[in-house]
């Protein structure tokens, strides 16, 4: 429906008008979101260096306050834009550009990726066993993790052609026994929920024996569900890391036109507003797993936590159950609110479009929470510790006398609101955006989502508040 | 009488085996002649008509897409102008807990 040409009269008479009333919207919430965060407080950074997130300077409570306002403010500025041609201008405008020697790009890509997993796998084993000194433990968080994955939502997918265990196993037999239908998306559901757990409850950051270890049993896992299903099945459907990827590469300004045989440049997050990018429940479900799994993984290292974790334990709570049971219920939560979301939408737009097609189609919207705060973790992260990186990477078996880490200047911190604020308000263009598309009605559209801004709101407060505590050591690991 | 045809140009949205749509049983619903979408209430159906079926419809559905769309505007900019409140409030009120606590 949403590809007909726009009628005459979804044309508002002040097209000129609406623009600017356009550009009037977002550029003072930008204003706010960097006047107002452009104060202390660094990043929460993992688990590996800086750990320090400094106190701000209001109170806890204005600054969320301000977050979550913001956030709904934009909603309202929204609320503004009601040209559909100008929201498909928008979200239509693109450029297309041969990419030159591509097979060349191709092949160098390969190799990389081949290369990099070579690099994990033998100078994790062979280098030296502190972390900051052995380089598997730098190219696996600092260059693949936080770099890389930045790299997927800032500039486009690469992981089909980098991932090395798609190369090796294209060029491997594969027995291409059919992928059960039924289980769709929820094989890799589980399986990112399974790899965040692992990171957090071991010292995966720590250990560079451990990590080998780990990066061997998902080769052969990995490999050996290629063999059976097909290396195209296998990391379209199960494999949790490929699909967070192409997920982080729908907010991506560069996508790869296979048709076209084009490189194709758009607005970010605009390609989160296309029909059928989100198909089923499973796929909803994961989308919620990547915006849950970043949470979780912040909020165990606050000192709220550690108190919670301590009374647990002491009522007899063994801690290695905890930890799973709390990813497990907080996921949940996590669903359960979007669900509701798109039910109490759903009933406000007056709608019969069904609770389960409004969460496929605003559940994209959420990777670009996703990715704003996945920059916020990790940018301060990866700047700080790109020196030491490149130091390693020069002597990979012999330990340097000092390892370099870059010391971040005070106002990063700030910046790492900015982009949790950014994300948010991004989400909400793309939601905005969307609404227009799925409902006849503008004001329909507006009043649809209500519930999904509360929700955003409530998450941005959250994840606001997860990054402005000291980061601590979870406890009982 | 224009250019409506009684071949729908989309497929139909409501047949078929998806979950697109969700229609309560003892609901009184409108439903598009031409692709077969349900709404709750005329004017929805009207909008409808001028978004996805601007060239195959009849005057009178044209007049009716064309008077849901202005009655709309007007409902709009209530809307609007209620948002402008709630921003010059949220504005104000969040400088003067700044003022208050800094």
């Amino acid at each position: 429906m949403s590809d007909d040409p726009p009628s005459p009269w979804s044309l508002s008479i002040r097209s000129s008008r609406s623009l600017l009333q356009y550009m009037f919207a977002r550029l003072p919430v930008l204003a706010v979101a960097l006047v107002l965060f452009v104060g202390p407080a660094t990043a929460h950074g993992g688990s590996l260096g800086a750990n320090a997130r400094e106190t701000i300077a209001v109170p806890t409570w204005l600054f969320l306050l301000t977050g979550g306002s913001a956030v709904g403010a934009s909603f309202l500025l929204a609320s503004f834009v009601t040209d559909r041609r100008l929201i498909r201008d928008i979200h239509g405008w693109y450029r297309a550009r041969p990419f030159p020697a591509r097979r060349v790009a191709r092949l160098a890509g390969h190799l990389l990726g081949v290369a990099g997993l070579l690099v994990v796998l033998v100078l994790g084993y062979l280098g030296p066993s502190e972390a900051l000194a052995n380089p598997a433990i730098l190219v696996v968080w600092v260059g693949w993790w936080a770099g890389f994955t930045a790299t997927t939502y800032l500039v486009g997918n690469t992981w089909p052609v980098l991932n090395p265990w798609r190369t090796v196993s294209s060029l491997l037999p594969s027995a291409d026994r059919a992928y059960p239908e039924s289980l769709g998306a929820w094989p890799s559901v589980v399986g990112l929920l399974a790899l965040v757990w692992l990171e957090v409850v071991s010292p995966l950051a720590d250990e560079p024996r451990l990590l080998v270890g780990v990066v061997v049993g998902y080769t052969a896992f990995t490999l050996a569900g290629a063999l059976v299903f097909g290396p195209d099945r296998w990391f379209g459907s199960v494999d949790p890391v490929a699909r967070v990827f192409r997920y982080y590469g729908r907010v991506a300004p560069v996508k790869w036109d296979e048709t076209a045989d084009r490189l194709r440049l758009r607005l970010p997050g605009t390609g989160l507003s296309e029909t059928r990018l989100v198909d089923g429940f499973d796929e909803v479900a994961f989308v919620v797993a990547i915006v849950w799994v970043t949470t979780y993984d912040g909020l165990v290292a606050t000192p709220l936590w550690t108190g919670f974790a301590r009374s647990a334990v002491d009522l007899g709570v063994p801690p290695m159950v905890l930890y799973p049971v709390a990813m497990i219920a907080g996921y949940l939560v996590f669903l359960a609110a979007y669900w509701l979301a798109a039910g109490y939408s759903r009933r406000m737009a007056d709608s019969y479009r069904s609770q389960a097609y409004l969460a496929r189609r605003f559940a994209p919207s959420l990777l670009a929470i996703a990715a704003g705060y996945h920059l916020a973790h990790y940018l301060g992260y990866f700047l700080s510790l790109l020196p030491a990186a490149i130091t390693v990477l020069a002597s990979p078996f012999t330990a340097p006398a000092t390892v370099p880490v870059a010391q971040l200047p005070g106002w990063f911190g700030g910046l790492n609101m900015a982009f949790v604020l950014l994300g948010h308000l991004l989400a909400i263009w793309v939601a905005h955006a969307t609404a227009f598309e799925v409902f006849p009605g503008r004001l329909q559209a507006i009043r649809s989502q209500y519930s999904f801004t509360l929700v955003m709101v409530l998450y941005t407060m959250t994840s606001l508040w997860i990054v402005s505590q000291p980061s601590v050591q979870p406890p009982f690991l | 009488m224009s250019t409506h045809t009684d071949e729908p140009t989309t497929e139909p949205i409501a047949a078929g085996p998806n979950d697109d749509y969700s229609v309560p049983a003892d609901d009184e619903t409108v439903v598009c002649e031409y692709c077969g979408a349900p709404f709750s209430d005329e004017a929805f159906r009207a909008l409808h008509w001028g978004l996805e079926h601007e060239s195959e419809l009849t005057d009178d559905q044209r007049e009716a897409a064309q008077d849901a769309f202005e009655d709309e505007n007007q409902a709009l900019r209530l809307f609007q102008l209620k948002a402008l409140g709630v921003l010059v409030v949220l504005y104000f009120g969040l400088m003067m807990a700044y003022l208050l606590v800094t």
